[in-house]
């Protein structure tokens, strides 16, 4: 949100799905007698928004070009794709994809953004508020059709009391695009991915359920961005192993990450730490330390090809120098040691199988 | 008990003092400031600081480090607010310090010290929270554009004095460089070597912390260096040559000290030229001048520094503004410091920080000759280094055997320490949050 207000994103929907948000700062009662409340509204440092820029557009970047690939109709899948938001929480690359906003606006293919399939899941409670916000924004039905639910009888007067959240729910967009929402702990695939595993058989049915409306028979593009690293490393493969599993070889499917590596190092053990105090612990940090670990961890998952790079070298190499301008003179970055050490600590790392669409470095 | 020794002790417990005692506090500081020239000249020993960012509990862990105010001298190279969650708390002390003991206490500008820098960085939205109005803001804004834009530190000696440990060390006449830990103990040492003997511009300092533990090295070539006379460079003056203190560095419009004390300095800091300069640019491996990615200020190389310090009669520069992980770092043959004295800076980091301690000259005190000098510093080899008398040939055009006469460093020990323990002297139950890209 800080980074759409003060002007390094062109994002019209994050309002709508903005909450508030916990203030960075101690509450200055705890310690200050003679404090006063404080500004409502979050600032986050430049260095952290221009940090979301980085990681935004290296993502719209593969998702551009993803989608630039598996745009020809050729008639095999009708021209369309599928892309998985996993933990997608309030991210709005979905309606932004769905009306062309920037950057997704800028290409020349007329088909580029038709025919997504767009699944994004989270809890269910996160599932249930983006549900909320959707039906309760009347701008967004000229991308959105009205919401159906997989629990027909809740309406928007009823869900506030006590109604459990829907499994699903999910919205038509233009150019026959659709908007999937699952309120679904990753877990349970995991699980279903590993019960496959032991009992190999006609599992089909139940798993079927798991994603309504997952097409085996697309290209299919996987993103996580600060999601399965929250798994145990075993479940963050059994996740990444059950669309494997499902999504036809022929489609092709690829996985974009973006998580922290160097847990070793004097910043990366401070972050540990850090997060630690606040009850987050990213167990795959431990079992994936390096970009190159993301490599081996994406090979090792069925991936024919893997890349990876940091949010600095993304920064580097794949902004342009007069974006780069226009987002440094928003509020100028005093700290460029700060930033470099912050920054090369994240990383976008991506794989991908199959002919059907490439994701090697723009 | 006075008010202002009231105020010290609120402070110091981490507590804002009422507007009108800031506003107060504000006025008398400027009055002080007013005086100063844009060149404070501060007589060695001198424990000089760098940034701190409102990180007050690692600013009360230096002062357990260094020592407490008026104990010791303090240098303070600016960025004293924005980024730590306590700007307020940590420059008003430092204010009151300064106004309690103007002698003992030196604050230089930062780039930090800005109307805009402060709106963006923290300290803006801070005296809004804690006082529920931005004149607080106001006050210290005010007092900003009164801070002096550097320091020249003179009399500092060749020789380390005693760190204090009782730890028997042999013969401390020869170490220039000297680690100690938060407790005192030396981690490293490294003895002078000869700046002025032939080969000596190749020299390889060491860069942060040796890993190597105490290092001696045979140091019999050069010149005296092991006597009692504390001079490797000549008995009389300022032996170890004087030492400029500003917060990031150099400028292309600046070529010597004394057009510093030209410049008009009591306004909020522009956007170019040489006062934003010396706020903004930075040292780096390159020749001549180079643009900032700060968008602001310059980068300058070795030669630079080294045409500087030679003509301005300097033997280092000691400098802030850069983060370092190892809280301090030696560039270009010792012509430069980078001091950085906010340890896990931002609660983030995992840095160390250091301060860097300069001792004071036994020997040739008292006759500074133009090193008393806010003025006719510029007034050229009067008191060379002894042996290496430069030539009188026309400055500006630096010479090899010109360069192997530049003036010897002062030893230097660096206390190097930690963030404050969370669980000492009244830290907040609730850590602060440091923010991550998740």
């Amino acid at each position: 949100m800080s980074a759409v207000e003060l002007g390094y994103l062109d994002d019209p929907f994050a309002a709508l799905f903005a909450q508030p948000q916990p203030h960075p700062y101690p509450h200055p009662q705890q310690q200050h007698p003679a404090a006063g409340p404080g500004p409502a509204a979050l600032r986050r440092l430049p260095i952290i928004n221009r940090g979301t820029y980085a990681r935004t557009a290296a993502i719209d970047r593969l998702v551009t070009q993803f989608l630039a690939d598996t745009a020809s109709a050729d008639g095999s899948s009708g021209g369309f794709r599928q892309i998985v938001s996993l933990g997608a929480g309030t991210d709005t690359r979905s309606l932004r994809l769905f009306s062309s906003s920037p950057p997704f606006s800028s290409t020349s293919s007329p088909c580029f953004n038709a025919g997504i399939i767009y699944h994004e899941i989270d809890f269910p409670a996160i599932c249930a508020r983006k549900l909320r916000a959707v039906r309760a924004a009347p701008q967004l039905r000229a991308i959105l059709s009205e919401p159906e639910t997989s629990s027909a009888t809740i309406t928007s007067q009823q869900e506030g009391q006590n109604a459990a959240p829907p499994e699903w729910w999910t919205s038509r967009g233009p150019g026959g695009s659709e908007l999937w929402c699952h309120g679904l702990d990753l877990r349970a695939l995991a699980l279903a991915h590993q019960q496959r595993a032991e009992q190999p058989g006609d599992d089909n049915n139940a798993n079927s359920s798991l994603i309504r409306g997952l097409r085996a028979d697309l290209p299919t593009l996987l993103l996580s961005e600060c999601c399965l690293c929250y798994l145990s490393a075993a479940d963050a493969g059994a996740v990444v192993g059950w669309f494997g599993a499902r999504i036809s070889p022929a489609a092709g499917l690829g996985l974009v990450l973006y998580e922290a590596v160097h847990p070793d190092d004097a910043f990366g053990r401070m972050m540990v730490s850090n997060l630690a105090a606040r009850g987050l612990r990213m167990p795959t940090l431990d079992v994936f330390r390096t970009g190159a670990d993301q490599e081996r961890r994406l090979r090792a998952a069925g991936f024919d090809e893997a890349r990876q790079l940091t949010v600095d070298a993304v920064w580097e190499r794949w902004v342009a120098p007069a974006e780069k301008e226009r987002v440094d003179g928003l509020e100028g970055l005093d700290e460029l040691e700060e930033w470099n050490l912050l920054a090369s600590h994240y990383i976008v790392a991506w794989g991908w199988r199959g002919s059907r669409f490439r994701l090697v470095e723009p | 008990m006075s008010d202002l020794d009231r105020a010290i002790a609120q402070l110091r417990a981490c507590r804002p003092i009422p507007e009108a005692e800031v506003r107060e506090l504000c006025h008398k500081a400027r009055e002080l400031l007013i005086e100063e020239g844009n060149v404070v000249t501060v007589t060695a020993p001198v424990t000089i600081c760098g940034d701190i960012h409102g990180q007050f509990h690692d600013l009360m862990e230096l002062f357990r480090v260094g020592g407490d105010v008026p104990d010791t001298n303090y240098l303070f190279m600016g960025d004293f607010v924005d980024r730590g969650f306590y700007s307020l708390e940590s420059f008003l002390l430092l204010l009151c310090l300064k106004v309690r003991y103007p002698d003992r206490m030196t604050l230089i500008r930062g780039n930090h010290e800005s109307r805009q820098i402060t709106t963006v960085y923290g300290f803006y939205d801070e005296c809004l929270r804690k006082y529920g109005s931005a004149n607080v803001w106001r006050y210290c804004c005010d007092v900003f554009d009164y801070l002096a834009l550097g320091a020249i530190v003179l009399g500092a000696s060749n020789t380390l004095s005693p760190s204090g440990d009782g730890e028997a060390q042999g013969s401390e006449e020869d170490i220039e460089i000297e680690v100690c830990n938060a407790d005192g103990q030396i981690m490293s040492q490294f003895p002078r070597q000869p700046r002025g003997a032939g080969n000596s511009i190749n020299r390889q300092p060491p860069r942060g912390r040796s890993p190597n533990g105490p290092t001696r090295l045979p140091t019999n070539t050069g010149p005296p260096g092991s006597g009692a006379s504390g001079s490797s460079g000549g008995s009389i003056g300022n032996p170890a040559g004087a030492v400029l203190c500003v917060h990031g560095g150099l400028s292309p419009l600046i070529d010597m000290v004394d057009k510093i004390r030209l410049l008009d300095r009591k306004q909020e800091v522009p956007h170019e030229g040489a006062m934003c300069d010396l706020l903004w640019s930075d040292p780096d491996e390159i020749d001549g001048w180079g643009l900032s990615p700060r968008g602001a200020g310059f980068l300058f190389g070795a030669d630079i520094v080294k045409v500087f310090n030679y003509k301005n009669d300097l033997s280092l520069i000691a400098r802030a503004h850069q983060l370092v992980m190892e809280g301090f770092k030696e560039m270009f043959d010792t012509s430069i410091v980078t001091v950085w004295s906010a340890p896990n800076y931002c609660y983030r980091c995992g840095n160390v920080a250091a301060l860097l301690e300069l001792s004071e000259d036994e020997g040739g005190l008292g006759i500074f000759a133009r090193s008393n000098g806010d003025v006719n510093r510029s007034d050229g080899g009067l008191i060379g280094g002894g042996s290496g008398v430069p030539g009188s040939g026309p400055r500006g055009v630096l010479m090899e055997n010109d360069l192997a006469s530049l003036k010897p460093g002062p030893a230097r020990r660096y206390r190097v320490f930690q963030a404050a323990p969370q669980d000492s002297r009244g830290m907040p139950a609730k850590k602060p949050v440091a923010d991550y890209f998740l």
